[in-house]
């Protein structure tokens, strides 16, 4: 709010949503952007993809822009939006990775799908059990608001519910930080986070994360990155995504360990399966 | 001349003699506005500010009683459609598989144990591996027990689901050909139950013998826990035949559920819970930990302080404790994990300290970390009012001990203490509600696990994770839509915390006065 009061010069853009895009992605895309002359009062709230999409359908022009979300409009945030007559659109604008990651102490290096589906469930709760030394396995989440934490759900876990042991962290630093701090730890982050030290990723069916197999989906955890308007962007809010798709926008995401991608504006509902 | 002796603060004529004693004093004489006095303003804006702080009170109740009511109706929807899709059936066929899952983690305890015999008998660690390669075959054996219930439950879970999901997008839906279509699986349903059944007593009557005198009591109590699965999956089976998707269900259960409720699912695919148990449990250990660790320290310093100390230590130690009180709590926070947390791990870790039980503790944000940090934070307001209470002790009770030969120890230990003991037990109690209503430390520090924590585990409970009551609502009213059931859930464990934390102060109130020393 006190933001707000200061915008009086130039353009106002007001993002909210996920805090992986948000934190990770769009203050660098701000600062490219407003080197090219933009003058641009930016407000980003990056607390989980629900928020932004709550905020972009629940409040007016005025109070959000644009949502930014790490996973697809559910079927009832769908559903809102058609009682509340509000046009979602949607853009990709980049791919992320979601790395498994444990402790560098770990020796295990390598888990199948189906051992991480019954890790983060909870039907396996001793690393031995997965090939490592004896231990009770401490799983460490997002928060339910997090993006991050229904896309994990849906790429590895069969939509399947979290183990009741699993701890929930703000944010992928406090995941990383925990992970690498706990021997027997395991917790999945964003790529960027991914490569911190003390952590170690762990290959999924024998592939590890990377920009070729995110981009070209043999890594099965990776995922689009989407931007969220209501109806047709107009004026700031849409320089700013043409920007962000842009070359210059593109060449940011790839510096921020992301993955490019060229992003085609389309209707949130018509078609469009999860994961890439 | 006249105007010499008005300066010299003689009041002008036709003024009173209050109106001169208070000039006298340093005031104005009485001059009125709006026809009240400054007296009356004063005192009407005195009045006035004691009355916004109850109406506020007022609204803040008002406010959250309101947005809680509505939790009661919206859950008894949400689960009228549970058992109305046909999710509560397909739970109950699910059930023994939760306790499959805590016979499997169990295994893993039986496993340690073993191991630990073994090593304590001289064997290294190759030949360790190779003599439970037994039983680890038995334990992949086990877990894969489960797997064709697992399978069954998901398909009648994806039927139960698509009922559920078209419901909630508003579609008109056939429930009966739902229901029809999930109570043809009953036979099926019992079939692979008990084919679930006899496959883990069929694994279990090939289970490895103990290897060592150490494992023999995590052995029977599996064998006890095994027992317990026959029970669980005949009681599994006759709920599943006894599902009626058309009885109503009591309005009751939707506050039932709520508190007596042992799981918090938010944000599920399969179905919401909303279950207090686990938040208020978290809470619970968390604060009797920290005020177990807060009232010896601050009711010794608060004695030292009001009874022992000179006035130069006073004038250190007193301010000292007090401002702790002043040092924001995300900065405790931060200190507690960064510092706290990491120092307790990494004592745990060290060789020396390996004969401490439940050493080395794995992670650092647990009950124990918050509860210090909460004790800390509580220290202030226990010491500051325990002080009071014994600086109110009158001065003849211990001049009299004194005077009867009393030593200064025994006088405060059996005179003073005593006499301020109703004042303790208030500060020890509103310390306890400071606790209990503390946010940002707890969110940071505790973990945020949503279980119940295990007191089974005797002290092991204190380096386990937790979440709370007030850590929950921070964490994820930020998130919902405004009005939906989880919204007005957060609302509910808002009002029960509110609720809570008046009965404590309400207790502290009935102490002090029902055991105030008889004086004056």
């Amino acid at each position: 709010m006190a933001w707000a009061a200061c915008a009086t010069a130039g353009e106002r853009l007001v993002i909210k949503g996920s805090d992986t895009i948000g934190a990770e992605l769009i203050p660098p895309m701000r600062e490219a952007y407003l080197a090219k002359g933009n003058d641009t009062t930016f407000e980003i709230a990056a607390e989980g993809s629900t928020t932004g999409i709550t905020a972009l359908m629940e409040g007016d022009d005025d109070s959000c822009h644009i949502a930014m979300s790490s996973r697809e409009l559910s079927a009832i945030e769908r559903l809102r939006a058609k009682i509340n007559g509000v046009d979602i659109r949607e853009v990709t604008i980049a791919y992320d990775g979601i790395a498994v990651v444990v402790n560098a102490k770990n020796p295990v290096s390598g888990l199948t799908r189906r051992q991480v589906e019954d890790i983060f469930s909870g039907d396996v709760a001793d690393w031995h059990a997965v090939g490592g030394d004896a231990g009770a396995i401490s799983i460490y989440t997002r928060n339910t608001s997090s993006g991050t934490y229904s896309g994990f759900k849906w790429l590895a876990m069969r939509k399947r519910d979290y183990a009741p042991s699993a701890q929930k962290m703000a944010g992928n630093q406090q995941v990383a930080a925990e992970v690498a701090n706990n021997p027997n730890g395991i917790g999945y982050v964003g790529l960027p986070y991914a490569a911190g030290d003390g952590l170690k990723i762990v290959t999924i069916d024998g592939r590890a994360p990377s920009q070729e197999t995110i981009r070209d989906g043999t890594y099965p955890y990776s995922r689009p990155l989407y931007l969220y308007t209501r109806g047709e962007p107009r004026g700031e809010p849409a320089r700013f995504i043409e920007f962000v798709l842009g070359p210059d926008g593109q060449r940011v995401v790839s510096e921020h360990g992301f993955v490019p991608v060229a992003g085609v504006w389309r209707r949130a509902g018509v078609g469009g399966g999860h994961g890439g | 001349m006249a105007a010499d002796r008005h300066s010299d603060g003689v009041p002008p004529e036709g003024v009173t003699g209050a109106d001169r004693f208070r000039v006298a004093l340093g005031g104005c004489p009485r001059r009125r506005v709006l026809r009240l006095t400054l007296d009356a303003w004063v005192r009407t804006f005195f009045g006035g500010s004691a009355m916004v702080t109850i109406l506020v009170l007022g609204l803040i109740m008002v406010f959250l009683f309101r947005e809680g009511a509505g939790f009661l109706p919206e859950h008894h929807r949400s689960l009228t459609l549970y058992r109305r899709t046909g999710q509560e059936f397909v739970d109950a066929i699910r059930a023994p598989l939760a306790d499959h899952q805590a016979l499997n983690r169990y295994l893993g305890r039986v496993r340690a144990s073993e191991v630990e015999g073994l090593r304590a008998a001289g064997m290294g660690e190759p030949d360790v591996r190779e003599a439970m390669a037994a039983f680890d075959e038995f334990a992949a054996r086990f877990r894969g027990a489960g797997q064709l219930l697992r399978d069954f439950a998901d398909e009648a879970g994806g039927m139960a689901l698509a009922t559920r999901n078209a419901s909630q997008a508003g579609e008109t839906v056939d429930f009966v050909r739902g229901a029809t279509a999930l109570r043809a699986l009953l036979p099926q349903a019992g079939v692979v139950l008990r084919e679930f059944r006899e496959t883990v007593e069929a694994v279990c009557a090939a289970a490895p013998a103990p290897r060592c005198d150490g494992s023999r009591r995590p052995w029977a109590r599996f064998r006890e826990m095994v027992g317990r699965l026959g029970a669980s999956v005949s009681g599994a089976h006759e709920r599943a035949m006894a599902w009626d998707p058309d009885r109503r269900v009591p309005i009751g259960e939707s506050l039932a559920a709520f508190f007596w409720g042992r799981r918090w699912v938010t944000n599920s695919e399969w179905h919401d819970r909303y279950g207090l148990l686990p938040l208020l449990g978290g809470s619970f250990c968390i604060s009797v930990v920290a005020i177990a660790i807060a009232v010896p320290f601050s009711v010794a310093a608060a004695i030292f302080v009001s009874q022992f100390a000179s006035a130069a230590e006073r004038n250190i130690v007193k301010p000292a404790i007090e401002f702790i009180a002043a040092i924001p709590s995300i900065v405790l926070g931060f200190f507690g994990i960064t510092v706290l947390g990491s120092g307790i791990q990494w004592l745990s870790q060290q060789p020396w300290m390996s004969w401490v039980p439940f050493f080395p503790v794995s992670e650092r944000l647990n009950i124990l970390t918050a509860g210090l940090m909460l004790a800390l934070m509580a220290s202030p307001t226990i010491f500051t009012l325990a002080e009071d209470a014994l600086d109110r002790v009158p001065r003849a009770f211990a001049e009299g001990s004194l005077a009867l030969g009393a030593t200064r120890l025994q006088t405060v230990i059996r005179m003073v203490v005593p006499a301020a003991l109703s004042g303790i037990v208030a500060a020890i109690l509103l310390g306890f509600g400071r606790v209990v209503g503390e946010t940002m430390v707890v969110l940071l520090v505790a973990g945020n696990r949503l279980e119940i924590p295990d007191i089974t585990l005797g002290m092991g409970v204190l380096f386990q994770p937790a979440h709370t009551m007030t850590g929950i609502i921070a964490q994820e009213l930020g998130e919902v839509p405004r009005g939906g059931l989880h919204y007005r859930a957060l609302f509910m464990v808002g009002v029960t915390l509110f609720a809570l934390v008046l009965a404590i102060n309400y207790a502290a109130e009935r102490v002090v006065r029902r055991f105030r020393p008889a004086r004056h």
